[in-house]
């Protein structure tokens, strides 16, 4: 009896009174999860929170040495606004973000179809397309800095070989970007597309026969069914590669060091030069990397937002 | 949305709080307590050889003194960061191993303070004016010094029948780039002469064409009309295919080593450095000779150098001046230089020469011509400026080469990038 009574008196539904209450969780088990994921978020507080609120503070200070720090307030971003090498990285990272995201995101999508096909051998294609994926993107750098080298490089030595003449990769800078956009392609292609794989492999099978029954082709099927269930995984695939985009750096070091003449000196590049190489300016690379922050996350908004709106419709 | 609120201000108002803050810790830059026991670290980053070479004499001092010398070796490109860090974090090293120390300059210890009578006058004179502190301090010791010049592949001049060039009447420009060009017909091979891609070597060019990067009284040089010839003649060596330009294009803004073309035998001229020495006498599978550094408008080459330093920072600050004075006596530079084939900075080794163990041919041809390198050329290397106006220089010649731009420009730009630099050095 005082059982049900007090069950009584904690149930507003039961008295019909109000909406329903939520059962009252022991204050230790409340906090359990707080405390399963604080290690990670101090980890998280202390080398990625504090640095980058530490970073908009040093993007107002001129430092040459991390110790003693000169208060010049905006002047470190009026001098990347009047500087042509800033504006030549921006428009450098802009290209090459730009390509990259569409480039990857098609060829993954592409790729996840194929690979998804019941074919003979399809893990030993996944694990193909997945495995520079897991290469040092320093050993990449390298490796295609050799294929794409003028004279001894084996993409020349087989243009040669069949008289295409010997193209200066890495020396014209159109050539050079092409080669680092692709060099990245063929390095991240695999990430994204187990990703879109995942995607795939989770749209119902009822929709496609659905489709077919009404006469869908193919390509309708793709079009209107792929396509539109894939929307999630492809947002989360244009948002991951389109970071992967305005940060690449460690790969186009050990491949073109940026050049010829600075053709593919990207932000980060740029930020890294001024940071770490004398003469070392650290405000100036703290401006740049709040710059680019800025840039991403604004990007990264304008896709939630654009993808939110979308799906509402 | 009243609970957003409230996050958001508060997030405000930490990064409020933290850019009310200046960054970094207080700058002390007073000296360290001193410590008794007898250990130092000294930070260093190796050309190769001299490593064991270090290693050895620092065996010897422990021998002699009792004292414990922890080696620390570091890339050379991270130096200059790592030290930064460490005198940041009050974890100063007691020596360092540099080959600029301006970053540093006000971390510097005065050497003169505990080792005068046997550091003070004693090392080349051109470096006087950047190891002095403001206060008339000694703040760096030159421990070794570098001398740019070429080497041959004797084994295709040879092939060639070309003659080697007579080390008391040196060759010029013009007659190098002949001799290289036959050399390389004779050959075949790739290239006639190699640089590395560093704006330093070309400081090298620019000297033999009668000009410099600044003057010696710390002002921009650079001569329009000599500048622009020895980029002109730069440009056209690469552009006739003479000189390898995908090693300065593909480089980007990395430094690069021309060696590897040298020492695959597709070039008979390589425009480098003594520090080649030790390391072609055991990699090289031909017969190869250091050479006078050609002539133009002047003789000689284009000297660099490491200096060894101490911090205020440092808990043992009188064994660190100790150390650092017993490492550049005479007797131990001798031995540094004979077993890493280096040059001596000491003037009474210049002035006395050195036996050199191997390759004593080369190695003195070098020092012959540490005699011959005009004066100015050392206040340009140790002009805090040097490295930004070399590298802009690196950068306006690779734009030449691509042919985005003109001698003529290059050298405006290269005169506007010094210009800065020493105004951001100032």
């Amino acid at each position: 009896m005082t059982l049900f009574a007090r069950r009584e008196r904690r149930s507003p539904t039961a008295n019909g009174r109000g909406a329903p209450r939520r059962r009252t969780v022991p204050r230790n088990q409340r906090l359990a999860p707080y405390l399963f994921v604080l290690p990670n978020m101090l980890i998280f507080a202390v080398f990625i929170v504090y640095p980058t609120i530490n970073n908009f503070n040093i993007s107002a200070y001129d430092s040459n040495n991390g110790r003693t720090f000169r208060y010049v307030g905006g002047r470190n971003y009026s001098e990347l606004v009047d500087n042509a090498e800033f504006w030549a990285a921006a428009r450098a990272t802009a290209l090459f973000a730009v390509c990259f995201v569409v480039l990857v995101t098609a060829a993954s999508i592409g790729l996840a179809m194929l690979l998804d096909q019941r074919i003979r051998g399809r893990g030993l294609f996944r694990a193909v397309f997945f495995l520079p994926v897991l290469l040092s993107p320093v050993v990449v750098g390298l490796i295609w800095g050799w294929i794409f080298d003028r004279n001894n490089g084996l993409a020349n030595t087989v243009l040669r070989g069949v008289g295409l003449g010997e193209p200066g990769w890495l020396i014209n800078d159109k050539l050079a970007m092409t080669v680092v956009i692709f060099v990245a392609l063929w390095t991240h292609v695999g990430f994204y597309t187990m990703i879109i794989l995942a995607g795939l492999q989770g749209i119902d099978p009822t929709y496609h026969e659905a489709a077919m029954i009404d006469g869908a082709s193919s390509w309708q099927r793709f079009r209107s069914v792929t396509l539109p269930l894939l929307r999630p995984t492809t947002m989360v695939v244009v948002i991951l590669s389109m970071i992967a985009g305005f940060q690449a750096f460690d790969f186009i070091w050990t491949l073109t060091g940026g050049g010829p003449v600075g053709a593919t000196t990207l932000m980060v590049q740029y930020i890294y030069q001024h940071a770490f190489e004398s003469p070392i300016r650290y405000g100036l690379a703290s401006a740049g990397s709040v710059v680019l922050f800025c840039t991403i996350f604004g990007l990264t908004a304008l896709n939630f937002l654009y993808n939110h709106r979308k799906a509402a419709a | 949305m009243r609970r957003h609120a409230a996050i958001l201000t508060a997030a405000g108002f930490a990064a409020a709080l933290l850019t009310a803050c200046s960054p970094g810790s207080s700058s002390d830059s007073g000296g360290a307590q001193q410590a008794d026991e007898k250990k130092l670290t000294y930070v260093y980053f190796t050309d190769g050889p001299d490593e064991q070479a270090t290693r050895n004499l620092i065996a010897e001092f422990e021998k002699q003194t009792g004292a414990k010398i922890d080696l620390q070796i570091v890339p050379f490109a991270n130096l200059e960061q790592q030290l930064q860090a460490r005198l940041s974090g009050d974890n100063a090293p007691d020596i360092a191993r540099l080959s600029n120390i301006d970053p540093f300059r006000d971390d510097l210890l005065d050497l003169n303070a505990f080792e005068k009578s046997a550091l003070d006058g004693q090392f080349i004179d051109g470096a006087k004016a950047y190891i002095t502190g403001k206060d008339g301090g000694l703040l760096a010791v030159p421990s070794d010094l570098t001398m740019n010049g070429p080497m041959i592949n004797v084994d295709q001049f040879k092939k060639a029948n070309v003659a080697l060039p007579d080390p008391k009447k040196p060759w010029t420009w013009t007659e190098l780039i002949a001799a290289a060009k036959k050399v390389q017909q004779a050959n075949k091979t790739q290239y006639a002469i190699a640089m590395d891609v560093s704006g330093h070597r070309f400081a090298t060019m620019l000297s033999q064409y009668g000009t410099t990067y600044f003057t010696e009284d710390g002002q921009v040089a650079l001569d329009k009309a000599k500048a622009t010839a020895a980029v002109k003649q730069f440009a056209d060596l690469n552009n006739s295919g003479a000189m390898p330009k995908d090693v300065w294009l593909q480089a980007g803004s990395k430094y690069k080593g021309a060696n590897e073309v040298f020492l695959a035998q597709q070039v008979p001229v390589y425009i480098s450095g003594n520090w080649q020495v030790s390391a072609f006498d055991k990699t090289a599978k031909f017969t190869w000779k250091a050479v006078p550094n050609p002539c133009q408008d002047r003789c000689g080459g284009f000297p660099g150098g490491k200096f060894m330093v101490s911090f205020k920072k440092s808990k043992h600050q009188k064994l660190a001046a100790q150390f650092i004075a017993w490492m550049n006596s005479a007797e131990s530079q001798k031995k540094m230089c004979q077993q890493a084939a280096f040059l001596p900075t000491r003037k009474d080794l210049i002035a006395s020469g050195i036996d050199f163990p191997t390759r004593g041919e080369d190695m003195n041809l070098f020092l012959a011509d540490v005699k011959q390198t005009p004066a100015d050329t050392y206040a340009n290397v140790y002009n805090p400026a040097f490295s930004a106006a070399a590298n802009a220089a690196r950068d306006e010649l690779a734009k030449v080469l691509a042919g985005k731009e003109t001698p003529d420009a290059a050298v405006d730009a290269m005169r506007t990038a010094a210009q800065k630099a020493l105004e951001v050095t100032k």
